[in-house]
């Protein structure tokens, strides 16, 4: 019975298939979990799950929380760094929430955008620039809030920096031709730090990077690493499709509109009002016998129906056979049956008033078909 | 008011504008502009009232020959004016849209084209002027009352019969070889005798006067009066088919076929040297003529019946028989152009009938709907219905009711001539030929 038996081969394709799809899932447990860049739990070369592990492992407590709401349920006190990467997702009203909560702690922003500094203040601005070697060279005295950041040289691809006139009245650090690499604003106290690639996972271990990122996150016993959410935003501060369109676009559908109306008004309006056709009066001219068979089949008046049958059938026979108009029926019903050889009860059955009257309407359209039938039979004869 | 394709032209227009300074004040600033400019030609633009209007009249077609409807029109002030001359839908108006640049002063000819698709008078349904302003944005429209009628007589179909019928007059009349003597002819002249004519017509006194045997003409006689009495009551509007193979959809009243008889009879008639009278009515008189020593006898006749229309309410004979006597007592051939509906003759026709018979020779021609006679065929479809039976049943009931009010016409001494819409101007031609051979008129 091989029917019954699964084969072998089978067996051993399907246990591999499904060894395999174990294998593939397991090695692929948590590693596109945080797919976001510098995300701690990321260990992907643009992840920075390298510089949690390292801060854990040095005593410094990492909590990372994913969203505004999670971030103000957790306690934020003196001895605390908050630590926002992928700032992008960051909304202005977030951004208020964040640092409002945050207050106490040193706030470091990880490569915010143009016009996130913008939020902070009107005179920052941030650029982009793609440097080769930055040394620190702190100005104004020390370096960010206890930590000391000379002697550092960061090496990176590319480099966000500041510039802002009074906003940035605290240390600078790592100057570039556009502005500085890390800076501190006392009046908003926080700490913007433009080197976001220095703590990836793939570029930590170049130059200084490392310690940069250790002093820079590791300054206080308590890390808070919030990750925004993009769901955090606002209704009104999400980015919609609108924002991305040009800016004429919705004038020019107004425009459009407008002008399908006109377009509207233009093909209404006639030349003239419709003209009128006074409708003469139009009925069938047999309208009438119609409504009188209508008649005959409401009531069912099969007597009479079929009396009006037979009475024409013996018209039109007596006139076929030349007998007299005034002839009786027993005259016509005998002058048919010998003209058509027909047996004389049948014929009189047929053409006879006093004959069967039919019971139903298929009777009453049996006789009507037998009385066509025998006027046929006579004209021909 | 009415805008032209420009305005909504324009507005697109500000698309670019929109691009250049892309604020939504700009979109109602260029419809500000629009609307102004709009504002501005409709402002400018000549009053419809600059514009006159004279009309030409179409005349009078015969149904299915095309007409033209002539407009004249003048301006005081120059500009496009867009023109049209609606008529009602059956006068089948075509290219009736006219649109031309009229300088002040000026004035043009406008002809729109006309089929007229029904019989009778129909009407112009007024004439709209449009005058567009200097850009062509804007325009003022009016429609003003411009009264205009083009009358459409009845077809007269069965004029193909006329020549055949009037051949067969001439073998009557004296021309030809046949001449009998009978009942109701006139002596014509004296001829000589050639093989084949009657031996009873030889004048033996004049043939005894002459080298040769004479024998004497007779020609049926003339100056006998017709009077055709067209019946436009309830029973004309019965639409019927044209004949037994054809659609009842294509047919038509039986008003028109009645016309179409009553045309052919009299253009027989006043060929024959007969004299004829023509009324129609219901109720009352609606039409009456005497055409006495007219050339054309059935042009005249289609004036009358153009404009006659069926209503629906039941022929007074009283007053009918009552216009038919006012033509005169001289005994005369009175044509009754109605339907053998047996109910309507019975309570109308047949209480007037006796003085009509004690003066005149009356001839009933009814157009015969086909339609009763499928509907009383049982055997034309396999398997009949009961509904189909019921209906014969209702059919043969009418037919025989027919068949009786015919033998009591007969017996009232009254001809009854039933045929199909095509048929019955012939059989009624062929009917008159036949008394007219037999000298009964």
């Amino acid at each position: 019975m091989t029917l019954t038996r699964p084969r072998r081969t089978t067996v051993l394709v399907a246990l591999a298939l499904v060894a395999a799809l174990l294998v593939a899932v397991w090695s692929t447990r948590g590693s596109t979990e945080y797919p976001t860049p510098l995300d701690p739990r990321n260990p992907g070369p643009d992840g920075a799950q390298a510089l949690a592990e390292v801060l854990d492992d040095q005593g410094v407590a990492v909590t990372v929380v994913r969203s505004a709401d999670a971030l103000e349920d957790t306690t934020v006190g003196e001895d605390t760094t908050v630590l926002v990467t992928a700032t992008a997702a960051l909304s202005p009203r977030t951004l208020d929430r964040l640092r409002r909560h945050a207050e106490p702690a040193r706030l470091v922003l990880v490569e915010p955008s143009y016009s996130l500094v913008r939020e902070i203040d009107e005179d920052l601005r941030a650029t982009t620039v793609y440097p080769d070697e930055v040394e620190a060279a702190c100005e104004a005295g020390s370096a960010p809030a206890g930590t000391d950041l000379s002697d550092l040289t960061i090496e990176v691809d590319q480099l966000t920096v500041f510039t802002g006139g009074d906003a940035l009245d605290g240390a600078r650090c790592f100057p570039t031709s556009g502005g500085v690499v890390v800076a501190e604003s006392r009046a908003h106290d926080l700490v913007l730090l433009g080197a976001g690639q220095a703590l990836t996972n793939d570029q930590v271990l170049r130059a200084d990077n490392a310690a940069l990122a250790l002093r820079v996150a590791g300054g206080s016993n308590r890390l808070v690493w919030y990750v925004p959410d993009p769901t955090d935003a606002g209704a009104d501060e999400v980015v919609s499709l609108g924002s991305l369109l040009p800016r004429w676009v919705v004038p020019g559908l107004w425009l459009t509109a407008l002008a399908l109306l006109g377009l509207l008004l233009w093909r209404v309006r006639r030349l003239g009002p419709l003209s009128r056709e006074p409708l003469p009066v139009v009925v069938r001219a047999v309208e009438t016998a119609r409504s009188r068979g209508r008649m005959y089949r409401r009531s069912g008046d099969r007597r009479h129906a079929a009396g009006v049958l037979r009475r024409a059938a013996r018209t039109d026979v007596a006139a076929r056979l030349g007998l007299d108009r005034r002839a009786g029926t027993g005259e016509v019903v005998e002058a048919t049956a010998r003209h058509t050889g027909a047996p004389l009860e049948q014929v009189a059955a047929l053409l006879d008033d006093h004959g069967h009257v039919p019971a139903s309407d298929q009777d009453l359209v049996a006789l009507a078909q037998e009385l066509a039938r025998l006027r046929k039979e006579v004209r021909r004869g | 008011m009415a805008i032209s394709g420009r305005v909504p032209l324009l507005l697109l227009l500000g698309l670019v504008a929109v691009v250049l300074r892309p604020e939504g004040s700009t979109v109602w600033l260029w419809l500000l502009g629009v609307l102004l400019l709009v504002g501005i030609d409709l402002a400018v633009a000549p009053a419809p009232a600059s514009v006159t209007l004279t009309r030409r009249q179409p005349g009078t077609v015969r149904l299915g020959d095309p007409a033209t409807a002539g407009l004249r029109v003048a301006a005081t002030r120059s500009g496009r004016v867009q023109v049209r001359d609606a008529w009602q839908p059956s006068a089948g108006a075509t290219d009736n849209r006219h649109r031309f640049h009229l300088r002040a002063g000026e004035s043009r000819r406008l002809t729109t084209p006309l089929l007229p698709r029904r019989r009778g008078d129909l009407h112009a349904a007024g004439v709209t002027v449009r005058t567009w302003g200097p850009l062509g944005l804007a325009a003022r429209q009016r429609t003003y009352d411009v009264p205009g009628t083009v009358r459409a007589l009845p077809p007269f179909e069965s004029r193909k019969h006329l020549p055949s019928r009037l051949a067969r007059l001439r073998d009557l009349d004296g021309r030809a070889a046949v001449r009998v003597r009978g009942q109701g002819t006139e002596f014509d002249s004296l001829r000589e005798y050639v093989r084949g004519d009657d031996v009873r017509s030889i004048d033996w006194r004049a043939s005894a006067r002459a080298p040769h045997v004479v024998v004497r003409t007779w020609q049926p006689e003339r100056d006998r009066r017709v009077v055709i009495v067209l019946d436009t009551s309830r029973t004309s509007a019965g639409r019927v088919a044209r004949s037994v193979d054809e659609d009842v959809a294509d047919g038509m009243p039986r008003l028109d076929a009645a016309m179409d008889a009553a045309l052919l009879l009299g253009a027989l008639a006043s060929r024959a040297g007969d004299r004829i009278d023509f009324l129609a009515g219901d109720r009352r008189v609606r039409a009456r003529q005497r055409v006495h020593g007219v050339r054309d006898v059935a042009a005249r006749l289609q004036e009358q019946m153009a404009d006659l229309e069926p209503t629906l309410v039941e022929a007074d004979w009283d007053a009918l028989a009552g216009g038919v006597q006012e033509f005169g007592r001289q005994r005369a051939l009175v044509v009754l152009l109605t339907a053998l509906e047996p109910s309507a003759i019975a309570d109308g026709l047949l209480p007037v009938l006796p003085a009509l018979t004690r003066h005149h020779r009356v001839v009933l021609a009814s157009v015969r709907d086909p339609e009763l006679g499928h509907l009383a065929d049982v055997s034309a479809t396999d398997r009949p219905t009961a509904d189909a039976v019921y209906d014969a049943a209702a059919a043969e009931h009418e037919l025989e009711r027919r068949a009786r009010m015919e033998e009591v016409l007969a017996r009232l001494g009254v001809d009854v001539v039933d045929a199909d819409a095509a048929q019955l101007p012939p059989a009624l031609a062929d009917h008159y030929l036949h008394l007219k051979a037999q000298g009964l008129l």
